[in-house]
């Protein structure tokens, strides 16, 4: 059974239509790559999974469930903003998310964050923009998740933090889950993905494998995606 | 998660609201001593820097109410409705618990409040010029002697428990009231993707006038069916029944109302969040 799917799926915002009917199934064990232009409904759809907006029309199921109090359960999310409250120190943050996720493993975020030098004493508004990320991001992969739904989670930081955040993801992610990680730096998450969905304008452009992308069109998808999203 | 949910916001405002009451009662402990000083001093600098102590005492004093309606509405808001919103909302926990969680720890924050601020009144108070404890308190009659009063009054102890009960549950409403007030205000005017503080002032004031029209016309509706003013209290019982009636009827009606605005709220935070 699928672990994220859209049937039908629409939202909008007033006079703006940010998704038109999206149809589409992400099956566990995959790592797929949300991509699109910014503006293209990357977020709005990560948002609909997570049951912080409501569909206009249509459905978004996770594990067959509509979101709710169970599927958040089983859900990851990294939000492509600091969310953490800043008064908080890492070990209260690891406390908190060991209180509510019973798949958290405090352990493993002990551990992360000993290797990155990250004192678990500190509190987030004393940290640099790029440990907050650090610890945003070990907060959310020490879950035993179904599925990770991670939003830019490599926009606007230097290489070398790239490098480490997806290091982390694949080395840390539940081999039977589905990890979608949405961005539009292809290059760089390229090598991590198999599947690919192509968001344009609020509608699905494309849903292929990476091997598909490279067999048919004799192209990386980072090249493929300039094609169909040339200006 | 409920009980997760309320230990981690006491831990969250409890980090604001008891250095607040710590200020507050050291304030208490130099306006004593403040007060003493002025009673003897003959030197108008030390008077007046005493009076300056006193007047940080009563400024301390209503800052640490507003203290407290502040924490319960930025903690809504910035907890529920700004980034922090991402985490909360995310959580495997119902909308209920969220508002709940929230509603709760207020209640026993304003209720705290109350208590502390009447405690370092007394505290204030006591000793002054050779008051001692036992003196203070020695000025209050003893429950037997309320008991009699009362008995020679005519009224059962019973019904000043049931007054006592009533009132204390319309304290308790209020507090819920006074969330709900600027919980649903706040979730209404956050449906919208512009001007959203705006519109929760604009929800806010909406909110209270239709509240309070329907309030009025009830009352007057109920005031005018009941026979209205030729309605006379010759006893002391018919003063009680009377107390106890009215007691009940604005619980409901708070309690009516209150149920409308949590209605509100939750339809605003399921329906209608869209976080920036």
């Amino acid at each position: 059974m699928a672990i994220l799917e859209c049937k039908g799926l629409s939202k909008r915002f007033g006079r703006i239509q940010a998704l038109e009917d999206i149809n589409l199934s992400i099956e566990p064990g995959r790592v797929v790559g949300l991509l699109g232009p910014n503006g293209s409904g990357k977020t709005t759809l990560i948002k609909l999974a997570n049951g912080l907006l409501t569909p206009t029309a249509g459905e978004i199921l996770i594990d067959g469930r509509a979101p709710g109090k169970e599927s958040k359960a089983l859900v990851s999310y990294l939000p492509d903003k600091e969310y953490l409250p800043d008064w908080m120190s890492a070990r209260q943050l690891m406390d908190f998310f060991a209180d509510f996720y019973a798949d958290f493993d405090r352990e493993r975020a002990g551990e992360m964050l000993t290797r990155l030098g990250i004192d678990e004493s500190m509190r987030i508004k004393q940290m640099s923009k790029g440990t907050r990320e650090k610890v945003q991001l070990i907060l959310v992969m020490s879950r035993q998740a179904k599925l990770y739904l991670l939003d830019e989670p490599i926009g606007g930081v230097d290489p070398a933090t790239r490098d480490y955040i997806l290091d982390t993801i694949i080395r840390n992610y539940n081999p039977s889950a589905a990890v979608v990680i949405s961005t539009h730096l292809i290059a760089d998450v390229e090598q991590v993905l198999d599947d690919v969905i192509f968001i344009q304008n609020g509608h699905v452009a494309l849903q292929s494998s990476v091997d598909e992308i490279r067999e048919e069109k004799g192209k990386s998808v980072d090249a493929y995606f300039r094609e169909v999203f040339k200006c | 998660m409920l009980s997760k949910l309320l230990k981690h916001e006491f831990r969250a405002t409890g980090r604001t609201m008891l250095p607040v009451y710590a200020a507050v009662v050291v304030l208490a402990v130099l306006a004593n001593f403040s007060i003493r000083v002025i009673d003897r001093s003959v030197h108008t600098l030390v008077t007046i820097f005493c009076g300056l102590i006193i007047a940080a005492f009563i400024i301390g004093i209503i800052a640490a109410g507003i203290m407290t309606l502040v924490m319960m509405i930025k903690r809504f808001y910035t907890n529920y409705l700004k980034d922090e919103g991402y985490l909360m909302h995310t959580l495997p926990v119902s909308v209920h618990e969220l508002v709940w969680s929230k509603m709760i720890v207020s209640v026993v924050w304003f209720i705290c409040t109350f208590l502390v601020i009447w405690l370092v009144i007394i505290l204030t108070a006591l000793f002054q010029t050779g008051t001692s404890l036992a003196q203070f308190f020695a000025g209050f009659p003893s429950w037997a002697e309320i008991k009699a009063a009362l008995a020679e009054a005519g009224i059962r102890s019973g019904d000043l428990w049931v007054i006592g009960l009533e009132t204390l549950l319309a304290v308790v409403v209020a507090g819920l009231y006074t969330c709900l007030h600027f919980y649903a205000a706040m979730s209404l005017g956050h449906m919208f993707s512009k001007d959203k503080i705006l519109l929760s002032i604009v929800f806010f004031v909406g909110i209270s006038f239709v509240l309070s029209l329907a309030t009025t016309g009830y009352s007057t509706g109920r005031f005018v069916a009941s026979g209205g003013a030729d309605y006379i209290l010759e006893t002391a019982q018919e003063a009680i029944r009377l107390g106890k009636a009215i007691l009940a009827e604005m619980l409901a009606i708070e309690l009516v109302q209150s149920a409308v605005l949590y209605i509100a709220t939750v339809l605003g935070l399921k329906r209608g969040l869209n976080l920036a």
